[in-house]
């Protein structure tokens, strides 16, 4: 087959729980590239989960279909998928070692005692644990297991590679190390992967492609950056990254009327009642008086009403004509503008395209 | 110290009811039985040495074991798929199938045993099917022998079966299940190599329980197998109401006492062993 042709491919996938009142997964369509990594980014209760165990096909969906490579999978039960799953708990078998854990899919496969032993042992060195091979999962920490969990949900050389939050068990000094493990095997692997997580920068920082839901729905699917810098939807601008919320009336020629002020923003809506999310990394500081960079079309004068420190950065929330904006200082700034205190005059600048526009609700 | 307290009320009835008569029990036990027939005040251990030296009562002993062992597995076996089935369904259905699962505990042991004559007497319904169909020409002997004491025993012991089985099946991650499932474990695969090694402990704390008390039942041997079959229990009875050998009877119980008490412990050592295994 091509490479164009999508790897993985949702057709108005849905899951309805009997008894619920909404749908749990809302007819999901979408496409995966193979080898690529898709983030399904959400609030608890999203369908995300839902959608992953479905794909699995540890959950029959209620309409829709899943096509892995082409094939109609919808049908298939689990152990026919070829599905590497790793669970949120790891779901390891306490009775199993870790080579016995890793080798179990291999078993199942009807490989001969040795191979499967020996690759087994590959895929518990893939992920560093070959000198640990004969523990059994409760002589592991939560890292270690975590990492069987993935060797063994590899070591069948899945179709699909399948994680549920598998990061959220760790603490968060370990987390980032072995996010960024996970990445760079998969991306080494080539295994086009589905990733569920709660966790924006979790998400922002591993995926391929990102899909925010809300509500058993897709509310944006697109590139990291994408999703950050050019939110789709209200819930999007609100779910990922911080930002200021201005409203007001949109006007012909994407001019938002804004407790007195004229806005510019970019927005192509219907006029009418509209809010503007700002994020504060794409506000510019200005002194009172100063002029604002060329491109930069908006300008509000400020005063600095809270200061919250966090290490890298300084949070900077002001109080302007148009509401409450939120700005950030970097913590290597001038100490003029570290030194900043509450009540302060201060002046926002930012461009027409930083505003992301939505009907009001 | 408040737990003590409110403990007491409970605790004064145990040592009233159970405690004071056991003591009194084991001072009978160390009773002499004359050549009469008459109990004389003595402290000898006369009646446990005559009835370890018995043939007749370690045949007895052997039966009880055989019995109790071999109704205790059968009823795990068919309770353990009635506890999978709980454990499978949906939480608003576990509870309500649970209750129906031990339901038969809510009726007298007793009335439950008459039921069970009906249906396997010589004139009872399995015959009287069997015989109408021509199957038979004679009624299968269902009743007042081993089988019939077996049948009653497992089918008394299965509620208490279902009942350890949930509790320990319900520690059990159906993940596991699952994780087996997605590595190309079909159904009965995933049962061989991740439910039932992993059920072992429930099935043995559940196997211990019901050997405990089917090793001491009385009623079902007794009524199930109409005077023909002999088994600690009864035999207790027999010595203390017809030959009236109190003291041989005491010692007896105190024997079976003992032996409990011992299969306890092992329980209470394999329930330890399971949740260090969780």
């Amino acid at each position: 087959m091509s490479d164009a042709a999508p790897h993985l491919r949702l057709e108005r996938l849905t899951r309805h729980y009997a008894g619920a009142p909404a749908p749990a997964v809302d007819t999901i369509s979408l496409d995966l590239p193979r080898g690529a990594l898709l983030a399904l980014l959400g609030p608890s209760g999203c369908g995300k989960t839902t959608t992953l165990r479905m794909i699995a096909g540890l959950e029959r969906p209620d309409g829709g279909r899943i096509l892995v490579g082409g094939q109609d999978v919808t049908a298939l039960p689990p152990h026919r998928r070829q599905m590497g799953v790793v669970f949120q708990s790891y779901a390891l078998f306490p009775h199993m070692t870790a080579a016995g854990n890793t080798a179990f899919g291999l078993e199942m496969r009807g490989l001969g005692r040795a191979e499967r032993a020996r690759r087994a042992q590959v895929a518990l060195e893939m992920v560093g644990l070959g000198a640990l091979a004969g523990r059994k999962p409760r002589q592991l920490s939560g890292g270690q297991q975590q990492r069987v969990a993935l060797a063994r949900a590899l070591a069948i050389e899945p179709e699909l590679l399948l994680l549920d939050e598998p990061l959220s068990a760790l603490d968060a000094k370990l987390r980032e190390g072995v996010r960024d493990e996970i990445r760079a095997l998969q991306q080494r692997l080539g295994t086009t992967t589905v990733f569920v997580t709660h966790d924006q920068t979790e998400a922002l920082a591993m995926a391929d492609l990102v899909a925010v839901m809300d509500a058993g729905r897709v509310e944006q699917l697109a590139p990291p950056e994408e999703v950050f810098e050019r939110p789709a939807t209200r819930f999007v601008a609100t779910f990922v990254g911080r930002a200021a919320r201005l409203k007001g009336m949109l006007e012909p020629g994407g001019v938002l009327r804004c407790g007195g002020l004229a806005l510019r923003s970019t927005a192509d809506l219907a006029p009418g009642p509209a809010e503007a999310f700002l994020r504060p990394h794409r506000v510019r500081l200005l002194a009172p008086t100063e002029a604002p960079p060329p491109g930069f079309d908006n300008l509000l004068d400020a005063t600095l009403a809270r200061r919250v420190y966090t290490g890298e950065v300084i949070a900077l929330e002001t109080e302007t004509g148009a509401g409450p904006v939120m700005a950030e200082l970097h913590a290597g700034a001038d100490e003029a503008w570290r030194g900043l205190a509450p009540g302060a005059p201060l002046r926002l600048a930012f461009r027409a395209a930083d505003l992301a526009v939505f009907p009001a609700s | 110290m408040i737990g003590w307290l409110l403990a007491a009320p409970a605790l004064a009835v145990l040592a009233l009811a159970f405690v004071w008569p056991m003591a009194g029990l084991f001072r009978i036990s160390l009773n002499r039985t004359t050549e009469t027939g008459a109990m004389e005040t003595a402290l000898t251990t006369e009646s446990y040495a005559k009835l370890l030296g018995d043939a007749f009562i370690r045949e007895l002993v052997w039966n009880t074991l055989l019995l109790a062992g071999s109704s205790a597995a059968i009823a795990v076996a068919l309770a353990l798929p009635v506890a999978l089935m709980v454990r499978a369904a949906s939480p608003r259905w576990r509870g309500p199938l649970a209750l129906m699962a031990i339901a038969p505990l809510l009726v007298s042991g007793t009335a439950r045993l008459i039921g069970w004559m009906a249906i396997l007497g010589d004139n009872g319904l399995i015959n009287a099917v069997l015989m109408g169909l021509g199957l038979r020409d004679t009624p299968y002997p269902l009743i007042n022998n081993w089988t019939g004491v077996r049948i009653g025993l497992i089918e008394s012991l299965m509620p208490y079966a279902v009942l350890v089985l949930i509790a320990g099946l319900g520690r059990l991650d159906p993940r596991l299940e699952e994780a087996a499932a997605t590595l190309g474990a079909g159904r009965l695969r995933t049962f061989l190599r991740v439910t039932l090694p992993l059920a072992a402990p429930a099935l043995l704390a559940a196997w211990l329980l019901t050997l405990v008390l089917g090793i001491s039942a009385f009623i079902t041997p007794r009524l199930m197998g109409g005077g023909r079959v002999f088994v600690l229990a009864t035999e207790i009875y027999d010595q203390a109401l017809e030959y009236v050998d109190w003291p041989a009877a005491s010692a007896l119980a105190m024997l079976l006492l003992g032996g409990l008490l011992l299969l306890m412990l092992l329980r209470a050592a394999v329930a330890r062993l399971g949740r260090q295994r969780a």
